[in-house]
């Protein structure tokens, strides 16, 4: 199965409607969470919400997990150690209040796990190779845990 | 063994939500932990932790941002909290400009999305709030801003 996911802030009918396309060529099964988007999928199975539960069960059947290029889904991702392929909402075309997933697509094509495309084209072509697709545990997790103890420090005045 | 310290973790939903998660899922051994976020769908069943539910606003919602205002004011005196704590967006801004005239210390993480600069919202409180931390190395000034490991 494949899972798509669009974030509930804003819509990304166009993710959707290429996936659509995609599921109508393919015979893996499509599961689509397409926020308030406009366009309503034909040919794979979809829903508007996902509650916490069925959103991460989702991510962690998914053979591969398709999405817009947003840091949750990233990490949710990479603790389901599911690949994930993000594309980029475009503020030209509307589909952000600016263009900071176009900017991130570059560094976040460089995490381990993450697959970027731009274009419908890219999406099908990462797509085809969805097999070969990896990502690896969640074993470094030292500049989290750097984090949570400097802020806990600062909080319980232990920071100087 | 005095009583442990409480920390309100505020966000909008999404992306900024899971990061505060991946944040204060590790808190709770040392703090209690109550969070404000949007919406109850984000809520597992499995979960036994206090979520406020809070309006829905953003910067381009200005409208929704009074009521949000008074909501997250009503909580921080109910919860009585020793530190704020948000990733963005809107519901983290009011929440740092309401706690700077409380007895709250209040913390900026600023979202990992934002590699290039702060985010609209942590320029907005900047000024503002006790502590700034960015999670891009490059993004930090040593003073302000400070960098101390990242979400990733």
């Amino acid at each position: 199965m494949i899972f798509v996911a669009v974030g509930t802030q804003f819509s990304f009918d166009r993710l959707i409607q290429y996936m659509d396309a995609w599921a109508q060529i393919n015979d893996e099964p499509v599961f689509a969470q397409i926020g308030e988007g406009q366009y309503e999928p034909k040919h794979m199975k979809w829903a508007r919400f996902l509650n916490g539960d069925q959103y991460n069960h989702n991510i962690k059947e998914a053979t591969a997990f398709v999405s817009h290029a947003g840091m949750g889904n990233i990490i949710s991702a990479r603790e389901h150690q599911t690949p994930i392929i993000v594309i980029n909402r475009q503020h030209e075309l509307g589909e952000h209040r600016n263009n900071h997933q176009a900017d991130g697509l570059v560094w976040m094509g460089k995490l381990p796990g993450v697959y970027t495309a731009s274009t419908q084209d890219q999406l099908f072509d990462q797509l085809s190779l969805r097999e070969n697709l990896t990502c690896p545990v969640e074993s470094d997790n030292q500049k989290r845990q750097q984090l949570v103890q400097f802020l806990g420090d600062y909080i319980d005045g232990s920071l100087a | 063994m005095s009583k442990r310290q409480k920390i309100l973790a505020i966000s909008s939903p999404g992306g900024h939500w899971i990061q505060l998660n991946k944040i204060c899922n590790e808190m709770e051994s040392r703090f209690d932990v109550v969070y404000a976020t949007p919406g109850t769908q984000y809520g597992s069943q499995h979960s036994q932790r206090k979520i406020h539910n809070i309006t829905d606003a953003s910067a381009d919602s200005k409208l929704k941002l009074i009521p949000l205002a008074c909501q997250l004011l009503w909580i921080m005196l109910k919860e009585r909290p020793t530190a704020i704590i948000s990733t963005g967006a809107a519901p983290g801004a009011i929440a740092v400009l309401i706690a700077k005239v409380l007895p709250i210390k209040t913390i900026w993480v600023d979202s990992i999305a934002n590699v290039a600069k702060l985010s609209r919202s942590g320029e907005m409180v900047k000024n503002h709030t006790n502590l700034v931390v960015t999670q891009w190395e490059p993004l930090s000034d040593g003073k302000k801003i400070r960098y101390h490991g990242s979400v990733l």
